[in-house]
């Protein structure tokens, strides 16, 4: 079994199956499907999620820590040594200084799955359906349901944005692209905990608040747009689950409030 | 924190690289398997940015189009032959084109299209028509002028058949029922019920008013043509692909899952089957039958033959992919595969399966930028 078919099987398949499974179950809504896909997969991730809070707090505990500061003081003209003296920190601590990092591995091969699943499900030609029909399960009664309808509100999910998108003088206004971008920003800024002013971390925080939106915007309007719905639909729906640990930092919304005193 | 921001700039890299390589842009390319149609001297083939017209005495070159060659251009679908002896070839760029077979120049363009042309044109006397993959299919006269449209519920990726004993033509959609038309204007005549999946393959006109389907729910289905119920229902354990060929009382069809059926077309009882053990790899294209003998190839790049009985099965490995229907040349059959190895886009073998055993095609047509 080559790489390719491990992926199918692990990832691939049960997506696509999935996927057309919640098709039928909702009236062969594509978009509800993608939709309610996406729900589940929040939920299943929900411990990973839990974990990186859990990761952020500690790390953020322990850079408030007297221990922290003074080594950060101490060795800040020898970078080397510094770093040492973290790892060593981390490690005393208990903290991973990659553990927030999972649920961001964890998305990759869902949204590369997810990908490949639309383009699947979706065929624009001959050579994509054969491929698809080699995904399917029986249960799922796939012959029945091709081909599933691509539209949803006044997107087609099959295809990017710019090749459908509201025109205005020639120009097609990304309107998927832009709440893309600004639900990845808001929750971003809603999900990161108070910083400790003036660190190194805070700055490369807000430099990836800033970068992190606008490359998932890129994504929106470049892949077919069944991509930026799982974007959006996941946005919101982790903005949702701090919301209902109370972890939102609404302070990060109002610069003012959140300046150093 | 600077490791771990780095760490999750380079997924960030990773994955827009992921997705780029998944499909070498922003959508998934769209593709196809060769198309193939023949004259009494030429075979002209329809792959990807080109359509070549290839000599049967020798498997020559004779031209190709367009002369330069471009990637938003590209042809798949079988070409057709008007009865005015006009090549009318559809391409995915949404144009639909007509050629003189003996040059390759253009005669006319026909550029309205909505979308692009997955399936081949019915080119007949009353005109040509061509389904596009937005629903519509164009009626044009055999000067290139839309004479009108016709709204299908689903994509039609089949090419339309022509009934001269009730000046009908047929169209089998995505849409799991097939249209009855009438040529001159468009009106539709009737629609089937829903036929448990849709209908890719080119259907078949049988005598006595009857038309041939396979279907994606596993199904050859036989429509009365004179108001488009069903007559029958014969099951199949995988889903079919291709129309059925008809020979002599016999419907002979391929699934996707390997297996190989006879029915019988007046009562669609299962004569025999050629169990997907005995095979290899997914039929995806429609059987050639002449004489006494029927051809189909499979996606393992697998030519078969065998006998009327089911019997006596020979076959010789072509290599590659085998999607495209065998056709027959005079003596010859021709395949076209995809991926082969030796990149082959045409393969000339003889019908008589005795010499299969050395496995020695007649000729070989390797387009040139192929062989560096």
């Amino acid at each position: 079994m080559d790489i390719s078919q491990i992926w199918s099987l692990l990832i691939l398949n049960p997506m696509i199956n999935s996927l057309l499974w919640i098709y039928n179950v909702l009236a062969n809504n594509f978009g509800l499907a993608i939709i309610v896909f996406t729900i589940l997969v929040r939920l299943v991730t929900y411990p990973l999620t839990s974990q990186q809070m859990k990761s952020t707090q500690k790390m953020q505990d322990m850079q408030k820590s007297k221990q922290w500061l003074d080594i950060q003081k101490k060795y800040k003209d020898n970078k080397e040594k510094l770093s040492q003296e973290q790892m060593k920190l981390y490690k005393e601590m208990g903290v991973n200084p990659f553990g927030s990092c999972l649920p961001t591995l964890i998305q990759f091969p869902i949204i590369i799955g997810l990908y490949q699943a639309i383009n699947q499900a979706l065929p624009p030609a001959p050579t994509q359906l054969l491929n698809f029909t080699n995904h399917v399960y029986p249960f799922t009664n796939a012959a029945s349901l091709i081909p599933l309808n691509s539209y949803f509100l006044w997107m087609d999910l099959s295809v990017p944005e710019k090749d459908f998108g509201i025109a205005i003088a020639g120009f097609t206004i990304p309107i998927l692209a832009i709440l893309v971008v600004v639900s990845t920003f808001f929750q971003s800024k809603l999900m990161t905990p108070p910083s400790t002013t003036g660190d190194q971390g805070a700055g490369m925080t807000r430099a990836m608040n800033l970068y992190m939106p606008l490359f998932m915007g890129y994504l929106a309007y470049s892949f077919p747009s069944g991509l930026a719905l799982y974007f959006v639909t996941s946005n919101l729906v982790g903005v949702l689950q701090y919301a209902a640990m109370g972890k939102l930092n609404w302070r990060n919304l109002i610069p003012a409030r959140n300046a150093p005193k | 924190m600077k490791l771990k921001t780095s760490l999750l700039l380079l997924l960030l890299i990773l994955l827009a690289a992921s997705l780029s390589a998944c499909v070498g842009g922003g959508a998934a390319t769209a593709t196809s398997w060769p198309g193939l149609t023949v004259d009494e001297n030429t075979a002209y083939v329809a792959y990807n940015r080109e359509v070549r017209a290839i000599q049967l005495a020798d498997g020559k070159l004779k031209w190709s189009f367009p002369e330069e060659p471009n990637n938003s251009t590209t042809f798949y679908a079988n070409p057709a032959i008007s009865p005015d002896g006009q090549l009318i070839v559809s391409s995915y760029n949404h144009v639909l084109y007509s050629l003189n077979p003996e040059t390759g120049s253009t005669n006319w363009e026909f550029t309205d299209a909505g979308n692009r042309f997955i399936a081949g044109p019915l080119a007949v006397e009353q005109g040509i028509f061509a389904p596009d993959a937005s629903e519509i299919l164009y009626a044009l006269d055999l000067e290139g002028k839309l004479r009108w449209t016709f709204t299908t519920e689903g994509e039609s990726w089949s090419q339309p058949i022509a009934d001269p004993d009730c000046e009908c033509i047929y169209l089998g959609s995505m849409d799991h029922t097939v249209y009855a038309l009438n040529p001159a204007d468009g009106k539709l005549i009737w629609q089937t019920e829903g036929l448990g999946g849709a209908i890719v393959g080119i259907p078949v006109l049988g005598p006595g008013g009857v038309l041939y389907v396979g279907t994606f729910g596993s199904q050859v289905i036989a429509i009365d043509t004179q108001d488009g119920k069903k007559i029958w229902s014969a099951p199949t354990e995988g889903w079919v692909w291709a129309g059925p060929t008809l020979s002599d009382d016999r419907l002979y069809v391929g699934d996707l899952d390997g297996n190989f059926y006879a029915f019988d077309a007046n009562t669609g009882q299962e004569v025999w089957q050629i169990t997907a053990d005995s095979l290899d790899g997914q039929i995806v294209g429609s059987p050639l039958v002449l004489e006494d003998r029927i051809y189909f190839t499979t996606e393992a790049g697998i030519l078969y033959s065998l006998d009327k009985q089911g019997q006596n099965l020979a076959s010789v490995e072509v290599g590659g992919k085998l999607y495209t229907s065998p056709v027959a040349a005079g003596d010859l059959i021709l395949v076209a595969p995809v991926q082969a190895e030796t990149s082959e886009l045409l393969v000339a073998l003889p019908k008589d399966v005795s010499q299969w055993q050395d496995g020695q095609s007649v000729w070989a047509y390797i387009p040139e930028e192929n062989k560096k």
